[in-house]
């Protein structure tokens, strides 16, 4: 047991914490994996990310105004927080661990600088007020720059489809050029794949390129310093380094010993000041500096009270690298933006929102907008691949939100899980009888472009695909004049026509319409009507 | 079947290995034209009826007095049970196979001594839901047998055909499984439907149609006729365990379904077809596909010339 617990004790900090990154990211893209339908169900648990993040947790609260129960979660990291300073970022989040293990790669063939500049590092507390007063007033932005809304939204747009799309191009090449030597090795392999690494199903959405090419710039600026987002842009990083200053837990020394500073140069936060002191707000407990200390001097220890009031400079007196003037600027910014697009939306300038097809279940219009964090999930729950962001059809404020494209994909009738996984209560939990009921939209027949209408030609495509049990088209036969070869006949057609009170806008009416391109038969918003709700 | 009709298939069946070996580029070509098709020459077509509360059971009725299964497996083959998998609906409301027919069918197959069952469908609703709410993929598994499976479509799997007797459809892409079976067993659900007035054997057809199949209903009946030409099932047995009266193909209403607790089954599927029409108070004739069918050669649309059976 001594013996064990020795060769414990020898093994570095480091591979510690890898071991930890490594458990929580594989915990994480786990979750990912299965917040979509494989099986019978959904677990309930696949948004734990997003309830676990205490930045989500305050703007949802502070937009809704209320106590919202399932993001109470969110406490256990911030208790985190409390009691052992910024480990959230160090040893669990999935966006650090990431660009820990990638940065190398944006620094190929770059010298190494040292702990680089601290100019940028007032922005991500600029980013935090922005986002909670933004939250208080009606402008949602959380879910730009939350480091889970943004992995999520790049994975779930474009990382996962690209890769199932990939998948499928090389079996697919295989499967139909390979001789059967190699098929029977490649079909085990891409049915193993299918089964665990790859998106249960085909998937596309709009957007894919600005997801993606916001985490390229995330992860090409690890070029400019280690961890670049994480030091300067992170709101969530400077929420928790904001509560981190009163952890009894942290480095001892504060300071990097006067002619070594290797700790300082080390330091993959750039955590010491401009006077070699470790700032508990930067700081995300890596214990890169105890490993690397060469006179093993530097260790992480508890502060019991009675010493921290002997070390009076150290610990609370840490301030803030946010100067007093940079605050109230940040908050005259943050409070004057939702002032300022109040002003512009009422002007006209900015469209507002526009007419959308939500999924149902969704708040209606503004309030939508302030609950939603832009995670994504919705969209990757979506069976029928139909939720799809908004890029900037809603007004500036819209982007990422979900939308339903029916052209792409319908609102299947018995389905739930849009509601079930998202984890703010923006669109609600419903269940499966109260949904079939919901009108999302109604359906709209085009005749200069619907077949019986526009051509006299027979379809009833639409009508055969309608879930409502007493059908919400409707057909009614008539008799048209044609221009047969034998010259003008008479043909009796079915004309489809909608029952408003019976549609609920599902769209798999505008989906399965034989047409290319536009549809005959398209759903419109009620956005306008009282006939939503 | 006449010497004819089973060398051609012989010749299709060759190139369609060839297509899915990689090795010839160019669609296989189905030539097999309605004149030398099986209704044309030999003996009438049979056709069996069976009644009965056990469906699983009664899947084995219905087949008695056609030889069995083992008149259409053969040790060895690759069964395709092709049952209507289309619709996000529970079995009672039969939009869908009924998952008992399924199953009977399945077991019988791998009785008979297939080598594999597969048993999909193209759905018309989200696949994942539409196979286990039909019931009909629990249904195929609680078989443990590891022969039969009860998979999704691939989509890599959709393979083009040219239909060179097809009067509307002269090529599409089809379901390669299908295509390549040694036999092919049609299960459809008797159903409602606004176009086709009914759904029956023929229009299963559309469940292994790739595609923007939606696009066919402008000419339905002979369309549909064309393309069973290059599937060719070699049985299909219709499952009226319950009807669906009104409201079809997708149904939800239970005021809209019939019970009554029988199966046809025939190799003839413009007969088994026809005499499904009759259980809706219809006349073979006002069925396009089952017309359209009986001209090009696919089976009997008189039902007096079939010979019936009822078990």
């Amino acid at each position: 047991m001594h013996r064990l617990g020795r060769m414990m004790a020898r093994i570095p900090w480091r591979w510690w914490r890898r071991f930890t990154q490594a458990v929580f990211l594989v915990g994480f893209l786990w979750l990912f994996r299965h917040a979509e339908l494989r099986g019978d169900d959904v677990p309930g648990y696949v948004n734990l990310p997003f309830r676990l993040d205490p930045l989500i947790a305050a703007s949802a609260m502070l937009a809704a105004k209320a106590l919202i129960a399932t993001l109470l979660l969110s406490l256990i990291v911030v208790a985190l927080t409390i009691v052992v300073g910024r480990a959230f970022c160090g040893w669990i989040c999935p966006l650090g661990t990431l660009l820990d293990w990638l940065g190398p790669i944006a620094r190929l063939f770059r010298k190494r600088t040292g702990p680089g500049g601290r100019r940028w590092r007032p922005i991500r507390y600029w980013l935090l007020i922005a986002i909670l007063i933004g939250a208080v007033l009606g402008l949602p932005l959380v879910g730009y720059f939350d480091p889970f809304s943004l992995l999520q939204q790049g994975m779930t747009f474009a990382i996962d489809p690209a890769l199932r799309s990939g998948a499928d191009a090389g079996f697919g090449w295989l499967y139909f050029n390979a001789s059967e030597s190699v098929t029977d090795v490649s079909e085990p392999v891409y049915a193993f794949l299918k089964e665990h690494i790859l998106a249960v199903e085909r998937t596309a959405y709009i957007g894919a390129g600005i997801a993606t090419g916001i985490l390229i710039v995330i992860f090409l600026l690890e070029r400019v310093q280690p961890r670049f987002w994480c030091r300067n842009l992170c709101p969530l990083g400077a929420m928790l380094g904001v509560i981190a200053r009163f952890a009894p837990f942290g480095r001892k020394p504060m300071k990097a010993c006067p002619g070594c500073g290797e700790c300082a140069h080390t330091c993959r936060m750039g955590a010491f000041d401009e006077h070699n002191r470790l700032e508990p707000q930067a700081c995300t407990v890596c214990m890169d500096c105890v490993d690397s200390c060469p006179h093993r001097i530097a260790q992480f220890l508890w502060f019991l009270p009675k010493k921290r009031a002997a070390t009076p400079a150290t610990r609370q007196g840490a301030p803030i690298d946010l100067s007093r003037r940079s605050f109230i600027g940040a908050c005259a910014v943050g409070a004057a933006l939702p002032a300022g697009y109040a002003a512009a939306r009422a002007t006209g300038i900015v469209p507002g929102n526009v007419a959308l097809i939500r999924p149902p279940g969704a708040l209606l219009d503004d309030d939508f907008l302030d609950l939603c964090v832009r995670c994504g999930q919705c969209m990757k729950v979506c069976i029928t691949n139909g939720l799809q962001p908004v890029i900037f059809e809603a007004g500036p404020t819209g982007v990422f939100t979900p939308r339903l494209i029916p052209r792409t994909g319908y609102c299947e009738y018995n389905c739930t899980l849009c509601g079930e996984i998202c984890p703010t209560g923006a669109i609600r939990p419903l269940p499966l009888e109260e949904k079939q009921q919901i009108k999302i939209g109604k359906a709209v027949f085009d005749e200069d472009l619907c077949l019986p209408y526009a051509e006299s030609e027979p379809c009833i495509v639409c009508e055969e695909h309608c879930p409502i049990p007493e059908k919400a088209i409707k057909l009614t036969q008539v008799e048209v004049e044609v221009d047969s070869e034998d010259g003008p006949s008479t043909i009796v057609l079915q004309q489809p026509s909608v029952d408003e009170d019976l549609c609920i806008g599902c769209g798999i009416c505008e989906h399965v319409c034989p047409l290319e391109g536009l549809a005959g038969v398209r759903i419109e918003s009620l956005r306008d009507e009282a006939a939503r709700e | 079947m006449n010497e004819d009709m089973n060398v051609n298939r012989r010749r299709f069946l060759e190139q369609v290995a060839a297509w899915s070996a990689g090795v010839a580029a160019t669609a296989p070509v189905f030539r097999i034209a309605s004149a030398q098709a099986p209704a044309a020459g030999g003996s009438p077509s049979m056709l069996a009826v069976a009644k009965g509360k056990d469906y699983d059971e009664l899947v084995g009725t219905v087949l008695e007095p056609l030889g069995g299964m083992k008149a259409f497996v053969s040790r060895g083959d690759r069964v395709v049970v092709k049952p209507n998998i289309g619709w996000d609906r529970t079995p009672e409301l039969a939009a869908n196979t009924h998952p008992e027919v399924v199953k009977g069918l399945v077991q019988q197959a791998l009785d008979a001594g297939a080598k594999e069952v597969l048993v999909f469908d193209r759905t018309c609703n989200e696949a994942r839901l539409t196979y286990k709410n039909s019931g009909i993929k629990e249904a195929v598994e609680s078989i443990g047998d590891k022969r039969a499976s009860c998979p999704f479509i691939d989509e890599r799997k959709w393979m083009p055909v040219k239909i060179e007797k097809g009067k509307i459809v002269k090529e599409w892409r089809l379901y390669a499984d299908a295509i390549r079976a040694d036999c092919y067993i049609n299960v459809p659900v008797a159903k409602h439907h606004a176009i086709g007035r009914l759904t029956l054997g023929l229009k299963n057809v559309m469940g292994v149609m790739g595609d923007n199949r939606g696009k066919i209903h402008r000419k339905l009946g002979q369309s549909l006729a064309d393309l069973n030409l290059a599937v060719a099932p070699k049985l299909t047995v219709i499952d009226a365990t319950r009807i669906l009266l009104r409201h079809g193909p997708t149904g939800g209403n239970l005021e809209d379904v019939k019970v009554l607790d029988t199966l046809i089954a025939s190799p003839d599927m413009v007969a088994a077809d026809a005499y499904a029409t009759t259980l809706f108070d219809m006349k073979p004739e006002d069925i396009p596909a089952t017309v359209a069918g009986h001209e090009m050669g696919i089976g009997e649309i008189d039902l007096k010339k079939v010979k019936i059976v009822r078990v």
